[in-house]
């Protein structure tokens, strides 16, 4: 039988029996499915004949234990035990693919949002580079505004329990439909960071157009404007709040807010005394409160359509895990049985 | 391989149970690494999305309307002077304006529309004045500004940094083309004074313009870009020079002139007598005067109400947009199941 008949029968198996297999044999089968199909695959195996098997293999785990330490450290994950393999693909890859795909949209549109406006202030300054936004600002933006949120809620956020992704496998195939992450979902964000960045600057534009703000004010105006909708976007988006959580998004909130208080206290700095002059005005506040709510109305509106309307099993799961014992936040270990080896 | 029973601990594979307890090999247990912290999971249910709507829509209509009532309070009166105030056998205008010999006042007769409360805010303002243009915000030396002993530092001001090898105090293209229209005002034949204290930023005053810091070699060169300074005032006290180098952040603008501290009433007659100095020609520039009252939203503003109405009449419709699909398209919200084997999943 010549390779590619192998490859046609083994595609058309659930699944394929190999037995007294040498290991480079091993490595070829993981090969064969490999060069002549575009899925993932993955090996597992705990002694030295596992090797060239996991290295073949997208992703290769090992198994630690009687065989030895050999697969383990050519693997890219290790474990203790092959049940171990079920919680790994259906807990751990499904979130670690839902984290990974909203951090990596969000990053985007963070960032995209708060270089937007100062595009679009470009074309008020007769084409050259002007900034409004103090530089120290435009640094401690990544690094101190928006930072810490990103982080934890990559981290910590958990789109289902353990439990529920353990009860229904199926929950899994949203990874393998690419659900989270797909150029109809980037494109969204990006119109959305587009549309933001429109109400961060022509609000305050057409409000000030006629007046005597300088550009030390309006730029932290700005400031304070995407940080707050940047922050209130991902608190819309946060599925379960810790109190970490809670803590780092209004946290960066008020860090920026004194932030900003301290740069415009630096009497060398040219913005010097700006924050304190137009905090005292009411119009301030007033275009404040207006650019976040009609930045964040598409997002709110667009959100409430598709849980609703739209809903896709992770969400319908989401809401039945309400109606259940919350109980399996609080169990370190999960019994297995035997209906969920499917 | 043999893999234990279920409820088997992670500390290898052993899984003989007469052997002596082997030191476990599981990390210490914590909420936060095993991901347990306790957490709620709010859910966007019909009911908070309406709500939502409905408590912007409650909030913003009334500031809207509140907006546009002190808006509509504030009197305002704009005039566009610098065509008029050319003399109409002028063909070339640059000429005239450069051309230092000819007399530039000219006298504009404004009419007060309605009552106008003291105090009046008297503002110049300039269009297509780009001070946010990046060659000229950096032109300037603060250091210079602050400190009499950094006179000589100049850096960034090119072009305007020496002359005749003498540093120019204040240097930089913000100081150079200080505004320099100047007007007096007459209410009725009376004459009405202008009070120019305090019009620029007190901190600007205290902190980055020194009180013993004055002008030097200031706009001696060929070339006179706008106000002359008076060379025995501290740059602390030289508030229009203040007001002017808090550049603008739009290429519209208005700086503060003056107050009035007179009441003015309808159908009064205010006779501005006025040097047209500043060349706002050669880049098709504009200059108004305007004189305004102001209220807690500050001047003229129509476009804050009309916002605020707008949105808050579209949050409202759409509430009610959402509550017709509510109940045109109902679905089953899965937490209300009570048997999760009726979950259909996607094929």
């Amino acid at each position: 039988m010549s390779i590619v008949q192998l490859f046609e029968v083994a595609i058309a198996c659930d699944v394929v029996l190999c037995c007294r297999v040498a290991p480079l044999q091993k490595a070829g089968i993981v090969d064969l499915i490999k060069k002549r199909t575009s899925d993932m695959t993955l090996a597992i195996g705990d002694g030295a004949n596992d090797v060239s098997m996991i290295q073949m293999a997208d992703v290769g785990i090992g198994i630690s234990g009687q065989e030895g330490r050999q697969a383990v450290m050519a693997s890219d994950f290790a474990m203790g035990q092959f049940r171990f393999l079920v919680p790994l693909l259906l807990v751990h890859g499904h979130w670690n693919y839902q984290r990974m795909s909203y951090m990596i949209l969000y990053n985007f549109y963070r960032n995209a949002t708060f270089v937007f406006v100062l595009f679009w202030y470009v074309l008020y300054t007769g084409y050259t580079l002007s900034t409004a936004i103090n530089e120290w600002s435009s640094v401690l933006y990544s690094v101190v505004y928006t930072s810490a949120p990103t982080v934890i809620v990559a981290i910590l956020d958990k789109d289902l329990s353990r439990r529920t992704l353990l009860k229904y496998p199926q929950l899994y195939g949203a990874g393998q439909r690419e659900e989270s992450y797909n150029l109809r979902l980037f494109i969204f964000i990006m119109v959305d960071s587009v549309w933001q960045s429109v109400v961060v600057f022509f609000i305050p534009y057409l409000a000030y157009k006629n007046s005597a703000i300088d550009s030390a004010s309006l730029g932290d105006l700005w400031t304070l404007s995407v940080v707050i909708l940047v922050n209130i976007h991902l608190a819309m988006d946060v599925i379960r709040w810790t109190w970490i959580t809670h803590a780092v998004i209004w946290g960066s909130i008020v860090a920026t807010w004194i932030c900003v208080i301290i740069i415009d206290s630096i009497p060398t700095l040219p913005g010097f005394w700006a924050i304190y002059e137009v905090m005292g005005t009411a119009l301030f506040w007033a275009l404040l409160l207006a650019v976040i709510v009609v930045g964040m109305i598409p997002h709110f509106a667009a959100k409430a359509i598709r849980e609703h309307f739209m809903p896709n099993d992770i969400q319908i799961a989401r809401e039945m895990e309400k109606s259940q014992d919350s109980r399996d936040a609080n169990q370190p270990e999960v019994q297995m049985s035997t209906s969920t080896r499917a | 391989m043999n893999s234990g029973d279920a409820a088997g601990s992670s500390s290898g594979g052993s899984g003989d149970a007469g052997a002596p307890r082997r030191a476990s090999r599981k990390p210490k247990y914590s909420k936060f690494t095993q991901q347990e912290l306790p957490a709620c999971k709010p859910i966007l249910t019909p009911k908070w999305v309406i709500s939502v709507f409905l408590l912007v829509g409650v909030i913003f209509v009334p500031i809207g309307v509140a907006s546009l009532l002190a808006s509509n309070k504030v009197v305002e009166i704009v005039d566009r002077y610098d065509d008029a105030c050319v003399p109409s056998n002028v063909t070339n205008k640059l000429a005239y304006i450069q051309n230092s010999t000819i007399s530039k006042t000219c006298r504009r007769t404004l009419k007060v529309p309605k009552d106008m409360k003291q105090p009046i805010f008297v503002y110049y303002q300039l269009n297509n004045f780009y001070q946010n243009h990046r060659r000229y915000v950096k032109s300037r030396n603060d250091q210079q500004l602050r400190d009499a002993s950094k006179a000589n530092e100049t850096t960034l001001c090119d072009p305007e940094k020496t002359r005749d090898g003498m540093a120019i105090v204040p240097c930089g293209l913000i100081a150079w083309s200080t505004f320099n229209d100047t007007y007096t005002f007459q209410h009725n034949t009376n004459n009405l004074s202008i009070d120019k204290t305090d019009i620029s930023w007190k901190s600007d005053r205290d902190h980055k313009f020194g009180s013993d810091v004055f002008p030097k070699n200031f706009q001696k060169g060929p070339l006179i870009g706008g106000k002359t300074l008076n060379e025995s005032i501290p740059l602390s006290e030289q508030e229009d020079l203040i007001v002017w180098m808090r550049t603008a952040a739009l290429p519209t603008f208005r700086k503060l002139y003056g107050r009035i501290y007179v009441d003015l009433k309808e159908n009064d007659t205010i006779t501005v007598t006025l040097d047209n100095n500043y060349n706002t020609y050669s880049f098709d520039g504009k200059k108004s005067l305007v004189l305004s009252t102001s209220t807690w939203l500050g001047g003229k503003n129509d476009f804050l109400g009309l916002a605020y109405l707008t949105v808050g009449g579209l949050c409202f419709f759409l509430a009610f947009a959402f509550t017709l699909l509510y109940l045109i398209k109902p679905r089953l919200v899965a937490y209300k199941l009570s048997y999760t084997n009726r979950i259909k999943f996607h094929r």
